[in-house]
């Protein structure tokens, strides 16, 4: 029973309390609670005492009711775009007229070719460790244009894929200089000598008629020099007919004027003589090639003159020595590639500079690390006393006579005098005494005993012939002025196939340049010339890509005479022309002056004197 | 062979495409006679991808932005038809996925090296994803030539049409070689833009 009250008892506080939890309640937001009252017999005693309390038990509590909403609100959204915009897109297209002309398709075909089908792909692999890309030139600046030649394929596979094979592998380095000439208008091909300056300009003239690029090519070269090319194509690019302009007047106006053969090749002196046709009618050339550029470095030349006024779009000049005696011999030859370009008044330093982008020259030490080295010998000598006494003589007439002649005085006797004193070094007038001879005899002794051969310079074709008549047990041939140019080529023949032949006796002018005698490995330079780079083109006939061991050079030199002055002279001259071409050495602008010339005999110049030096 | 003969010849182009650190992606694209002459070159401005499109394409932005973006846009400029595409780059591959051209991988010198990367279990949203492979089924390598390449096995019937296309071209066409073009030409057409 007790226990039953007691549980009425929790019941009825938990009524109690559950009206105080309703009150509670209301502060929660959501939840309506329902509430149930209801009234209960206490069923125990208790004493009332007056609180005033009862009044406010009996009262009904108070409640407030609160509705509340129970939808949730909608979500705010943000949409991201992942789609890209669309891409700027720069787009180049490249002519079909690049596509090869291949042989048996092309009016050039000259030769008929079998499949070269695996040759080609054997060629194509072979080459693909070897890449040499063409590059655009500074000069180009429109973006289409220096695409079409970046992306132009590595040379070595543009050469193996479209069959244009050659006999000999280049060198990478004449790749090279076939990639810098393929993209340029304006170039100086200035490589060494015997770099192969020729096979390279072949190879660019055929690719770029190949590649239908260009159609007419005009090769001009010295006279002597013509059967050389025409040898030099058709060993590099057999199948590009050539055509030499040659002749009688009518035919060679036809030749010019008809497309007889892609390219034509012609020398300077023809050139000048058929000028009319040439430049008058405006014949017009895809690209006009100098040969031994040098040929126009004095701009006032009628040769230049006549070269400059030939129609044409790319020119291209090559030359081992682009400066012979000062930089404006380069200002001659720009003039050629683009006028105005350079001018004489400009600082060395600056125009070391603006050539860069336009000339290409290596030299041996640079490209032919493993080819065999050429060797310089000094070979001094004393006069023989007859010698002296004629060279005494002439030397102390000659500088009164020239301190005679005043204001009268002009270059063209100083230069009489040089000569006189140079040929008496060579050989005695009165005697034919040769201190030099005597050398040269005993030099040849033993080159000839060890089965070598060797060429011999002069300046001088009266000089050769002495020569010539003391080394008859040499079987000396002779290459010059005096022998016709139709028996030249049969000459280097002769010296190069015939074992009696040991010695070939060349002038300066005739035989240093253009020929390929690198069988020689003894040179000699009987006299000197007056600058460095005919010097260095001589020597370069047998120091050539081809040579077999190493070239010795013999400079004759007789002690205490003019000889001395004049290699002082050609010293500085090097000097002058490799800091031109070097990028680090501050160019000097010393060159053979009047000054120079004049100072070989203390001579002051005279102001009525000045013309141009050598 | 004829120079009419060349045009019978199949078209190749290659695809590659750079990234620079601060300007973003560099797409270029060059089309290539047999013979590896230039026919067209076409290559895009910088292309960054925004911060969302990273973060939301996660491990498939570069399959994305360099192949079925970039890719795409460049292959559609072409006006030479186009027998085969060749990259050098995995991503690239996924050009495939919108073209109908058949597409290879150059395996030397290709990205594929980094798919084989252990993907971390728990990826955070604002960091560098690992790269994927551009596809998500594998590819199928085979010999072409001297060169091993790579097509998804998605495409392995584009296999057939590969080694036809590239059994004309054989001999001719060095296909690691244009890659070097192309990486000049964009570095070329970028400073010509500046």
């Amino acid at each position: 029973m007790k226990r039953l009250k007691k549980h009425r008892n929790q019941l009825a506080d938990q009524r109690s309390a559950g009206s105080f939890a309703v009150m509670k309640n209301q502060n929660r937001p959501f939840a309506t609670v329902p509430i149930h009252l209801s009234a209960s017999e206490l069923g125990f005693r208790v004493n009332n005492f007056s609180t005033g309390l009862q009044t406010a038990l009996g009262r009904l509590p108070k409640t407030e009711v609160e509705s509340a909403d129970l939808a949730l609100f909608a979500p705010r959204t943000v949409s991201v775009n992942v789609r890209s915009s669309a891409i700027k897109i720069g787009s180049f297209t490249f002519p079909e007229s690049a596509e090869f002309l291949q042989d048996a398709d092309s009016k050039f075909c000259r030769d008929d070719k079998k499949s070269q089908g695996t040759q080609q792909v054997a060629a194509a692999s072979k080459l693909a460790k070897r890449s040499t890309r063409i590059k655009p030139p500074n000069d180009v600046v429109k973006l289409q244009d220096r695409l079409y030649y970046l992306l132009q394929p590595p040379l070595e596979s543009l050469l193996a894929t479209n069959s244009l094979q050659f006999q000999f592998q280049p060198f990478p380095y004449q790749y090279e200089g076939v990639a810098f000439l393929f993209s340029r208008y304006s170039a100086i091909l200035a490589d060494e000598m015997g770099l192969g300056k020729t096979i390279q300009a072949i190879t660019a003239i055929r690719i770029l008629l190949r590649s239908g690029e260009m159609r007419r090519v005009l090769m001009i070269c010295p006279k002597p020099l013509v059967t050389n090319w025409q040898r030099e194509f058709k060993i590099w690019a057999p199948e590009i007919p050539v055509a030499v302009i040659e002749g009688d007047q009518s035919k060679r106006r036809w030749q010019w004027e008809n497309p007889i053969a892609p390219v034509k090749i012609a020398n300077y002196e023809l050139l000048m003589r058929d000028r009319c046709c040439v430049v008058d009618k405006q014949i017009d050339f895809d690209l006009v090639v100098l040969d031994e550029a040098q040929r126009i470095k004095n701009r006032n030349s009628t040769t230049s003159q006549v070269v400059r006024a030939v129609s044409r779009k790319r020119s291209w000049a090559l030359t081992g020595t682009p400066i012979e005696n000062s930089p404006d011999d380069l200002v001659g030859i720009f003039e050629f590639l683009s006028p105005g370009y350079l001018n004489s008044d400009m600082q060395p330093r600056k125009m070391a500079g603006a050539i860069r982008d336009y000339v290409l020259r290596r030299t041996k030490d640079q490209v032919l690390s493993d080819m065999p080295p050429k060797l310089f010998r000094d070979a001094e000598v004393t006069l023989t006393p007859e010698q002296w006494s004629s060279y005494e003589t002439a030397e102390n007439e000659g500088v009164i006579n020239l301190a005679d002649l005043g204001a009268e005085l002009t270059i063209q006797h100083v230069f009489e005098l040089v000569l006189r004193l140079k040929q008496i070094c060579n050989f005695d007038p009165a005697t034919g005494a040769s201190a030099k001879m005597e050398r040269l005899e005993a030099d040849l002794e033993e080159v000839v005993a060890s089965g070598k051969k060797a060429i011999v310079f002069s300046q001088w074709v009266r000089t050769l012939e002495k020569i010539h008549e003391r080394l008859q047990r040499f079987g000396p041939l002779q290459y010059h002025g005096k022998v016709p140019s139709k028996h030249r080529d049969r000459v280097i023949e002769r010296f190069k196939e015939d074992p009696r032949h040991s010695v070939i006796l060349m002038s300066y002018g005739a035989g240093s340049v253009g020929l390929n005698l690198q069988f020689c490995e003894y040179v000699f330079l009987f006299d000197r010339w007056w600058n460095p780079a005919v010097e260095d083109q001589a020597i370069n006939r047998a120091h050539r890509i081809g040579v077999a061991g190493p070239v010795t050079v013999s400079r004759m030199l007789v002690r205490d005479t003019i000889e001395e002055r004049i290699n002082q002279v050609l010293e500085e001259k090097r000097e002058m022309f490799a800091s031109i071409f070097s990028e680090n050495a501050p160019p000097r602008s010393s060159g053979m002056s009047q000054e120079e010339i004049f100072g070989l005999f203390d001579l002051q110049i005279q102001k009525s004197s000045q013309t141009n030096a050598a | 062979m004829l120079a009419s003969d060349t045009k019978l010849l199949p078209a190749v182009g290659f695809l590659t495409v750079i990234e620079h650190p601060e300007h973003g992606f560099f797409g270029g694209f060059l089309v290539l006679n047999a013979m590896a002459r230039p026919l067209e070159f076409h290559c895009t401005a910088p292309v960054r991808p925004n911060r969302a499109q990273e973060i939301l394409y996660g491990t498939t932005l570069r399959p994305f932005l360099i192949g079925e973006h970039i890719g795409n846009a460049l292959v559609q400029k072409a006006k030479t038809k186009i027998q085969l595409i060749c990259t050098d780059l995995e991503p690239a591959i996924a050009v495939r996925n919108v073209n109908s051209t058949p597409v290879i991988l150059l395996c030397s010198n290709s990205e594929e090296g980094e798919s084989s990367t252990p993907v971390p279990r728990a990826l955070r949203v604002d960091e560098r994803h690992p790269e994927v492979p551009a596809t998500s089924r594998p590819l199928v390598r085979f010999q072409l030539g001297t060169h091993e390449v790579a097509i998804p096995d998605a495409y392995e019937a584009d296999r057939t049409a590969v080694e036809k296309c590239f059994k004309v071209c054989d001999g001719t066409l060095d296909l690691t070689e244009p890659f070097e073009r192309i990486r000049e030409a964009i570095e070329e057409a970028q400073k010509s833009a500046r």
